[in-house]
């Protein structure tokens, strides 16, 4: 009897033990007060390697790592204000850029930060050939002094001052990353080994170091005592892997934590007590086209049949559908950015011009295949969601449609060869500034993806030469404005949507700002 | 290995031969690991084969907007993930360097996938284990109980019970659980392994409790376990549920055999008589039906992984599914087929432990 027993007495004290260890714990989130603030993200994280990451959750954890020449205040992100630099000229045109540079600045571990580091930086950018390299494409970078950076760029860009603050062009220590394998020469693609590095260990001046890196569970950072900016309120910053339904969870029961990817749905339910929710219009532009491409469709080319889409789409539910903060957009140009539509510029839904127009394409009962993500859903707006009403709006004009979604992986094949007959995708800016989306004029990027071979519309290429090139602001604005204009007369582009980008708080942390350009910088929360 | 050898001398005795395995059961290891080569093998091929089939680009998937559209960046890409070579090349140099151990780099983390795999099965390991041991004691104390008290209303409650588990579906189950627990009692502590900004004890067998405990950090141990408990709990719902059932059916086939009843004239304890005569010969389909559980478990909590936030296999090879990460997903068929091999080989084995006749034939 005594052997029987055995295992219930051994099963007794394991229990004793557990309880006994899970109730000194003292409850899950004790270790987030105190300063510290935890920030729940869905990870789409790769790296903490400043030159190679170009993801949203990257962005966050590169702009509290490293300091960048220029950057923006809280949510703003027209206005770049120095940072590394002190000061900065631009030539009359806008292809030579000269930074001075603050001699007191350090990195954490106390080494002064120089002109040699921007240059490293800049150069290893470009030739790790990674997906932020495009930043700097035809720009070379040179210093004649220990303070100064110049940027020379081979054709005129009036962007660059928007995309300097990019984290992606986050200075590292040079000495300290060739120390640990990497290189800023060409090649740099292959020989560059510093990424092991970096994912251990920062080598930055930003307001924080790395104290861990995960691409899958969290990121934990610390204060940099070295900093030079002002002290941040928070001394240990938490950036987990969460997902958006739990996240709701996690935020109306924790203190000191920011939800950053929740639906305007799920933020709806959220009372205003304890918690701040903001929904401004996010910067993705969510667009239809109708290919261009004759091979592609005999249907989807002809300029009637795409007034008919332009004018048969119910724009103001496509909103409603997209929940709150979101607007439509007038143009691909979002709201925030220079030369953006006013509203009042927005198509809006003529079910008679559309039949009317359907009518003088001379199609009859035209059948069309929509590509689209099927499994993406992105500002809590499901593609899947989004296509279904597309089609049910085009059926009313007359329109079939049959939905031809695919997952991501093999969408975006589609969407990129320039294979899809209509196509319902989404533009998030890679800066914040116009330039960044004459991508939808013929022959550009986009452009191309919905068969619009450069040529097709020459007045509108040169506009967008010259809209690239000019340097005044009143002026490149009206010439984007423009070029918006014509695009939703004659384009194969219908823009939809920019969806409320969510930032839940709780009460007590401030400075809790969506910015475009990094999502979020978690050296500007306090409590 | 029933030597009674002396734990200080490693002779054996005049006069008694060491026990070595048995020729039967060597060439039953040998089928086994050869059956594991091929089956990777296989496995590899197939993952390999189906992969190149979906109308997809890794370039693509990996790639941003702007760097899809460089042809430099596409062509380094391609150049650093060996994509530019003929599918044949890029088959047969995976196997040679499989052969060495290496398995590729990941297109997702840029990191070896030795070294994620090192990292995230520990994490799904750790999960899975507690899972299946919290699903082994309720599910087959509750499967006995309900066939000892058959057609009461003990039994007819825990069939209810057992029917929830198998129904409801785990990700559902999670959310509600955390949202009970957690949001509304307060019990555990939401997502994570740890908690916000506690560190994990440093790297031994990346079980966080057993790393914890190895190092004396009871802190970190105790919130190890407090996020270890719901997740753990969650999984092992469906297979209490299962196990209950199972448990169930495989005691009332043996409960009133000959030999119990002759135990029970014998006058011996009716809890002697369940646990040691009846429990011992409705083992084998339990431990079939277990076994299955366990690599089920291991191989399949993608849904609890992602909502629970837990870092492990499931949530791995979720986005190199979708990212079309070649050698990330190569490693995961590889793991899933060696955890179903490996728990196969054991619960045959098991079969011997439990019942003298297998392990006779």
């Amino acid at each position: 009897m005594v052997a029987a027993r055995r295992p219930v007495v051994m099963a007794s004290v394991m229990v004793a033990a557990f309880v006994a260890l899970t109730a000194c714990g003292g409850g899950g989130t004790s270790s987030t007060s105190n300063h510290v603030l935890v920030v729940d993200k869905s990870f789409d994280m790769k790296t903490a390697d400043p030159q190679r990451e170009f993801e949203v959750s990257g962005g966050i954890v590169a702009k509290a790592l490293y300091s960048t020449l220029l950057t923006f205040k809280g949510s703003d992100s027209a206005t770049p204000v120095p940072a590394v630099a002190s000061s900065y000229t631009a030539s009359s045109d806008a292809k030579i850029y000269t930074f001075k540079l603050r001699t007191d600045i350090k990195f954490s571990d106390g080494t002064p930060l120089t002109s040699a580091d921007v240059v490293f930086s800049f150069n290893r950018l470009i030739n790790i050939k990674g997906n932020p390299s495009f930043l700097l494409d035809g720009v070379t970078v040179s210093a004649p002094d220990a303070s100064t950076v110049v940027l020379t760029s081979k054709s005129a860009n009036p962007a660059i001052p928007f995309i300097i603050p990019n984290p992606a062009l986050g200075i590292v220590n040079s000495k300290v990353v060739k120390a640990h394998g990497g290189t800023d020469q060409p090649g740099a693609d292959k020989s560059d080994q510093a990424e092991n590095f970096l994912n251990v260990t920062s080598a930055g001046s930003g307001a924080y170091t790395l104290k861990s890196f995960s691409t899958t569970s969290e990121v934990d950072l610390t204060a940099n005592p070295s900093y030079w900016g002002p002290k941040p309120f928070y001394n240990t910053v938490v950036v987990r892997n969460i997902q958006a339904p739990a996240q709701l969870i996690d935020i109306q029961k924790g203190s000191n934590e920011i939800a950053l990817d929740l639906s305007p749905d799920q933020a709806s339910t959220l009372g205003s007590g304890s918690l701040q929710v903001k929904t401004p219009p996010g910067p993705n532009v969510f667009f239809l086209f109708s290919n261009n491409n004759a091979k592609i469709s005999s249907t989807t080319p002809n300029k009637h049949f795409q007034n008919a889409i332009r004018y048969g789409l119910d724009y103001a539910s496509i909103v409603q559908l997209a929940g709150a903060g979101a607007i439509q957009t007038p143009g691909v140009v979002p709201s925030m950015f220079l030369g953006a539509l006013p509203q009042s510029a927005a198509v809006q839904r003529d079910l008679t011009k559309a039949k009317a127009e359907l009518a003088a394409s001379g199609i009859a009962n035209p059948t069309v295949n929509l590509g689209f993500p099927s499994d993406f859903t992105l500002n809590g707006i499901s593609f899947s969601t989004l296509a279904q009403k597309v089609q049910a709006n085009l059926t009313e004009v007359g329109i079939k449609v049959n939905l031809t979604g695919s997952p991501i992986s093999t969408a975006l094949a589609d969407y990129r060869a320039g294979t899809e007959q209509l196509g319902l995708w989404l533009w998030g800016p890679d800066y914040p500034d116009p330039n960044d989306y004459l991508v939808f004029l013929p022959g550009q990027l986009v452009g191309l993806r919905a068969g619009w071979a450069a040529g097709a519309d020459p007045s509108l290429e040169a506009l967008g030469v010259q809209a690239g090139s000019t340097t005044d602001n009143a002026t490149r604005k009206q010439l984007y404005q423009q070029i918006q204009t014509k695009l939703n007369t004659e384009g194969p582009f219908f823009p939809l949507i920019q969806p409320g980008q969510v930032v839940v708080a709780t009460k007590g942390v401030t400075g809790a700002d969506y910015n475009p350009t990094w999502t979020l910088d978690v050296s500007g929360a306090g409590g | 290995m029933t030597s009674a050898a002396p734990a200080a001398s490693h002779e054996p005795k005049p006069g008694r031969r060491l026990r070595l395995p048995s020729r039967p059961f060597l060439r039953f290891l040998g089928r086994r690991l050869a059956a594991l080569i091929l089956l990777g093998l296989g496995i590899t091929f197939v993952a390999f084969v189906l992969t190149e089939l979906v109308p997809g680009d890794p370039a693509a998937a990996n790639l941003g907007q702007r760097a899809i559209a460089d042809p430099a960046a596409v062509r380094a890409f391609r150049e650093h993930y060996g994509l530019d070579k003929p599918l044949p090349v890029q088959y047969a140099l995976y196997l040679e360097h499989l052969v060495t151990g290496d398995l590729g780099q990941s297109e997702q983390s840029h990191r070896p996938v030795k070294t994620d795999l090192s990292e995230f099965v520990p994490a799904t390991a750790e999960l899975a284990v507690t899972s299946i041991l919290i699903a082994f004691v309720l599910g087959i104390t509750l499967g006995v109980v309900a066939a000892v008290r058959r057609n009461r209303l003990t039994d007819q409650v825990l069939r209810v019970i057992s029917l929830g588990g198998i129904s409801m579906p785990t990700f559902w189950l999670a959310l509600v659980a955390l949202y009970v627990f957690f949001f509304k009692l307060g019990w555990v502590p939401g997502s994570g392994r740890l908690d916000p900004g506690v560190l994990p004890a440093p790297h031994v067998t990346g079980l966080y409790t057993v790393d914890a405990l190895l190092a004396g950090q009871f802190d970190v141990l105790s919130t190890a376990l407090q996020h270890l408990i719901l997740p753990a709990s969650v999984l092992a719902a469906y297979n209490v549920g299962l196990l209950t059932r199972f448990t169930r059916s495989a005691v009332l086939e043996v409960i009133n055999n000959d030999y119990v009843q002759a135990a029970r004239a014998k006058g011996l304890p009716e809890r002697t008589i369940v646990l040691r005569h009846v429990l011992r010969a409705a083992l084998p389909p339990i431990i079939t039906v277990g076994g299955l559980a366990f690599a089920n478990v291991m191989t399949g909590t993608v849904l609890v992984e992602s909502i629970f936030a837990w870092p492990g296999i499931g949530q791995y090879a979720f986005h190199s599914a979708t990212t079309l990460d070649l050698p990330a997903i190569m490693g995961v068929s590889l793991f899933v087929a060696i955890v179903y091999i490996v728990v196969n080989f054991f619960v045959d084995v098991l079969y011997g432990v439990v019942d003298p006749r297998i392990r006779v034939a």
